[in-house]
């Protein structure tokens, strides 16, 4: 048993989608999909105006709504914690991605497979050796890399980002990475608590 | 399992990894790249074993299997059909073999090198292969259409060389604890090794608590990153280094010891700026202990005096530091608020805290030297050097840094090499009088000067210029003015896009190639550039060849090896191939493989050295380049890919002791009586409007053009690029696409809101923007908090023009047509142009026509808000 979970560090984070980059290619995303998102907001007024960007992927809630909601069993929740899409049992009625408070799921349509990264039908090799992955209909989202954390691996957005401002790692471990830096810097969970969904993803800032 | 549980993720399907180095920058971080047991690249990831970018890749690094596999790579050579050539006019290529294309290019260029070689303009850019863009120096041709050009770094290379003996320069990550960053990207987004500058600066700010404060007009993701931004009118960065010099001086904020001793700031200067000397050269100081001039290197010397007025060898004279001081009369925050608009209260405490961070005084012993420890650093690049008076304006950043003894200090601000090719090389060499030698022509000599000019964008009469090609559009339309007696009718381009690179109005640089006779463009993918091409000579791509290089990497050195990782899934070529091949049939490969030799220092190791005679692979000279830096040869570079190390400290701390810096660079008035003579004698007509004042051997706060233009022009334009943009092409690639387009700050032409409201616009407004130079251009605005009061910002993204690359969405217009490109907006010292503009708004009611017919960026950005992806 492990509660595999991620911390974004704010300060560190330089919003420069490395990580979704790094992400689309180790998951041969279609065009338009996203498992992990850097968003940025600013705040105030000229001249006392700051920007703050904000990483987003799948919480991995601990009470997973998209679970619950699930009617084919599709959706479950890993030994280690990692909530998953089985593709063979998704049925694509997309009720989980209603019930994500977080927009993190997107359904795999048949037309962007076929149009391709660049648009225009023809898929490159790249495409060819990776959308054999999706099931045209269902439902995808980011599961950390769970073919990485099984073989001990990051997720290929953390190990990419620039800054290490995603640190990831087993939250019943109090000596893994994430719980050493919530000690040291402290950090809330990922926002609408009222959701009450016990995301696996915090942030320091 | 079930399939959700089989392995999807690319890294971990069969295959193999191969170790090389990415290029979707200029720079070199190494990567490694997972090859398919079937062939095919699917994952890229950064390598661990890199101190520089640590296992990191930025986005762009992210994305180069998207550039590998982009179905509009030219996949044969080809030659056009269609005569008619303009933006957006199919070329109607037809495939040929290589030998045809070969023979061609041969017959063409070789017309041109027989008639006068001068008629041919070379575009070469491959900053990872400088051999080959020194190849028109095989037949003696110093011309340059586009290529190191001035929108990089035309007057910060120089003034690196005066004041490090550097190409680039850093402040020092591994000490620093107060960081400014003016009108750069550096830690943040851009310029050196974007990730692995991105990677040590996270851990200096969080881990260290490192400050850090960003000055520029717009809040980049430095400014976002920083405790303190620091909003300034554009192109006043100068102004505002001064104010900073006028309280750290007024304020005794100084490392005396440091501009006694290791500068010339003591060194006498009469009143026709030259060092007062004896009749043997030696040069005058004044010994405040004993009250009388000494010479420089007298033992005896009590205390030198750094300010005053004196009286030696019959001349009025005063020490260089009271010059400055002189200067600094006139730079107090508040006169020079009213050009910054950056309040004296921030200008002040700003000075104080970066004083106080530099613990002047302190040292530290670093591999048994003991060093002064400065850890707070003025940093800078591309926004703020890019200005008119280029050489000034540099010169006054790195007069901050001079005043707490910074210079090449731990935690201060250091050079960085472009490539150091042996790993025991030091680059300072002793000058005259105990200085150290400036080296202002860090990427080869410049020619010299000659009238006629022989030089079509006038190299020759920058003393201490990287080349300035703007001007090659100024001689095209007046070649009497400048008295040019040919006419360029050839073009080589190599990985460049001057179309899209170049400042001033496109239609004028489009007049200039529909006019060449003959175009070949070796590249990978269709530009703005190669539409106008007649020969197309595709090259293989980073993951089909072999390389060597190091480029400028900020904290580190070494070589990083390029391998290929695939076979080439076109019929292409390295760019060595095609090179060599036009050289065999033009009679060139010996003087080639001389420049090559001198270019890449294989003339320091007899047994690198090319042979006359002979051809060589990419392989051959990747394998030369490691032997050089380390004696390794290839064998060893495959099984470790690199060899890349933190920087020795000898290099990177004083590597000048006992020597002196140039805090007065006494050049730019030899530079101009020389260049004044030289223009004299060979009866240069344009001589008197030649922008002599910019020749000062202390920069002034004397304002720069761009603020003397007509009032109706009341805004300050510039554009900008992010690390999702970093240098060069990425526009085309659908991640980088997937990620700028959703991104609100590359979207719209950026406006701070309460500017826009005063003008009576709203965000969402279709926009036309002109200069005093150029436009119109069009787009969609957005009133924000981020910008400053008198600036208009537009992203690169808005930057692209209608072209045969349908992944390249174009927008409203190109900024660099608003850009100036003359001689009046050109430092004279070093051909750097200014790189902001006037500009005055108008709303408009529609797009034009043009910006109706579909594929635009603007359309794109529509369509990717209701759900669709970014094509």
């Amino acid at each position: 048993m492990a509660r595999m979970g991620m911390v974004f560090d704010l300060k560190r984070c330089i919003g420069c989608n490395a990580c979704v980059i790094g992400c689309k290619q180790e998951n041969s995303l279609p065009d338009g999909v996203f498992f992990t998102k850097t968003l940025s907001e600013d705040y105030g007024v000229y001249p006392s105006v700051k920007r703050v960007y904000i990483p987003t992927l799948c919480n991995h809630c601990e009470d997973a709504p998209c679970e619950k909601v699930c009617p084919s069993g599709a959706t479950y929740t890993r030994d280690d914690g990692i909530v998953m899409v089985d593709g063979e049992k998704c049925i694509g009625c997309g009720s989980c991605a209603v019930a994500c408070p977080y927009d993190q799921r997107s359904q795999v349509s048949k037309d962007m497979l076929d149009r391709g990264l660049f648009g225009e039908g023809q898929l490159t090799d790249f495409e060819k050796q990776g959308y054999d992955r999706f099931t045209p209909g269902t439902v995808i989202k980011c599961d950390f890399c769970s073919n990485r954390v099984d073989a001990g691996l990051d997720p290929a957005c953390v190990v990419t980002c620039p800054t290490n401002a995603r640190i990831f790692g087993d939250f019943d471990d109090p000596d893994s990475k994430p719980n050493r830096v919530m000690r040291e810097r402290g950090g809330g969970q990922a926002p609408l608590a009222e959701k009450n969904t016990k995301p696996k993803v915090y942030y320091i800032s | 399992m079930s399939s959700s549980e089989r392995v999807v993720q690319n890294s971990l399907k069969p295959g193999k990894w191969v170790r090389s180095t990415c290029k979707m920058c200029l720079h070199s971080c190494t990567n490694l790249i997972h090859v398919t047991d079937d062939g095919v690249v699917n994952k890229i990831e950064g390598d661990p074993s890199n101190p520089s970018n640590m296992g990191k890749l930025c986005p762009k690094g992210n994305a180069a299997i998207m550039r590998h596999y982009d179905p509009q790579r030219f996949k044969q050579p080809m030659k056009r059909t269609n005569p008619d050539k303009g933006p957006g006019v199919d070329p109607k290529w037809e495939p040929i073999s290589w030998d045809e294309a070969f023979d061609i290019c041969a017959r063409e260029i070789g017309t041109s090198l027989k008639e006068d070689p001068r008629k041919i303009l070379p575009s070469l850019e491959d900053f990872q292969k400088m051999h080959i863009w020194t190849w028109p120096l095989s037949f003696g041709n110093f011309n340059c259409f586009q290529s190191a050009g001035t929108i990089c770094g035309g007057a910060y290379h120089p003034a690196n060389g005066y004041i490090h003996a550097s190409f680039a320069s850093i402040n020092d990550v591994k000490y620093c604890n107060y960081w400014i960053n003016d009108g750069t990207g550096d830690g943040f987004s851009s310029h050196l090794h974007a990730a692995a500058s991105s990677y040590h600066m996270a851990n200096a700010r969080v881990d260290r608590g490192m400050k850090v404060v960003t000055v520029e007009p717009r809040l980049s993701i430095s400014g976002a990153k920083s405790e303190e931004w620091v909003p300034i009118k554009p192109a006043t960065d100068r102004q505002f280094a001064l104010s900073l010099c006028h309280v750290l001086i007024n304020e005794g904020l100084c490392d005396w010891k440091f501009l006694k001793q290791d500068t010339n700031a003591p060194y006498l200067v009469g009143e026709d700026g030259l060092f007062v000397r004896n009749d043997k050269g030696d040069i005058w100081v004044w010994d405040a202990k004993e009250d009388k001039a000494k010479l420089w290197n007298d033992k005896t010397m009590g205390d030198f005096a750094l300010t005053g007025e004196y009286e030696v060898a019959g001349q009025k004279c005063k020490p260089a530091f009271q010059r400055f001081k002189d200067i600094l009369d006139d730079c107090s925050p508040e006169a020079m608020e009213k050009i910054t608009t950056v309040p004296p209260d921030t200008v002040r405490h700003i000075a104080r805290e970066f004083a106080e961070a530099a613990q002047i005084g302190a040292t530290i012993e670093i591999d048994g030297r003991t060093l002064p420890l400065r850890p707070a650093a003025y940093n800078y690049y591309r926004g703020a050097q890019g200005r008119k008076k280029g050489m000034q304006a540099n010169h006054s950043y790195k007069l901050v840094n001079f005043l707490v003894g910074n210079i090449d200090a731990p935690g201060g601000h250091l050079g960085v090499n472009l490539d150091e090719k042996t790993v025991d090389w030091l680059r300072c060499e002793p000058g005259e009088c105990g200085m150290m030698k400036g080296e202002p022509h860090q990427l080869g000599v410049v020619p010299p000067m000659s009238y006629p000019p022989n030089e079509y964008h006038l190299l020759s009469y920058f003393p201490v210029g990287v080349n300035p090609p703007h001007l090659n559009l100024s001689v095209w339309k007046d070649p009497e003015q400048f008295g040019m007696d040919y006419k360029p009718d050839v073009m080589v381009i190599c990985h460049s896009n001057p179309l899209w690179a170049m400042q001033g109005p496109r239609e004028g640089w489009f007049d200039i190639m529909r006019n060449m006779r003959f175009i070949v463009c070796c590249d990978i993918i269709p530009t703005e550039t190669t539409d106008f091409a007649d020969v197309i000579l595709p090259s293989s791509d980073v993951l089909e060849t072999w390389n060597m290089t190091m480029i400028e990497p900020p904290f580190t050195e070494g070589q990083c090896l390029r391998q290929p990782a695939v076979e080439p899934l076109h019929d292409t070529k390295s760019e060595e191939e095609i090179f060599y091949e036009l050289s065999e049939r033009m009679g060139l490969v010996d003087s080639w493989n001389n420049v090559i030799n001198m270019v890449l220092g294989f003339h320091q190791v007899p047994e690198l050295m090319l042979e006359p005679g002979k051809k060589y692979t990419d392989k051959e000279i990747a394998e030369r380049k490691g032997k050089l830096w380390n004696g390794k040869d290839l064998d060893w570079y495959i099984e470790h890919g690199h060899s890349s190390t933190w920087r020795q400290s000898k290099k990177s701390y004083r590597p000048w002791e006992g020597m002196r810096l140039l805090f007065y660079i006494e050049d730019m008035v030899t530079i101009r009586e020389d260049l004044k003579v030289n223009m004299k004698e060979k009866g240069v007509p344009f001589i008197d409007q030649w922008p002599w004042d910019d020749y000062q051997p202390l920069p002034t706060p004397d304002l720069d053009p761009i603020h003397q233009e007509p009032p109706e022009y009341d805004l300050y334009g510039f554009f900008f690029k992010d690390i999702q943009m970093n240098f060069g092409e990425s526009l085309s690639n659908p991640w980088i696409k997937d990620i700028v387009y959703r991104d609100p700050v590359h979207t719209s032409i950026l406006l701070n809101s309460g500017t826009m409201q005063a003008k009576g616009l709203e965000s969402g407004d279709i926009i036309r923007l002109e200069s005093p130079h150029g436009g119109p251009i069009y787009g969609r605005v957005a009133g924000v908090e981020t910008m400053h009061p008198d600036a208009v910002g537009v992203s690169n993204s808005l930057s692209r023009i209608r072209t045969e690359n349908r992944a390249v969405r174009h927008a409203g217009g190109h900024f660099n047509d608003m850009l100036p490109y003359d001689l009046k907006n050109t430092d004279a010292v070093t051909g750097q142009p200014e790189t902001a503009c006037r500009v005055k708004i108008t709303k408009v009611d529609d797009w034009p026509e043009s910006l109706k017919q579909g594929g635009t960026v603007y359309q794109m950005v529509d369509e990717i808000a209701k759900g669709k992806g970014a094509h």
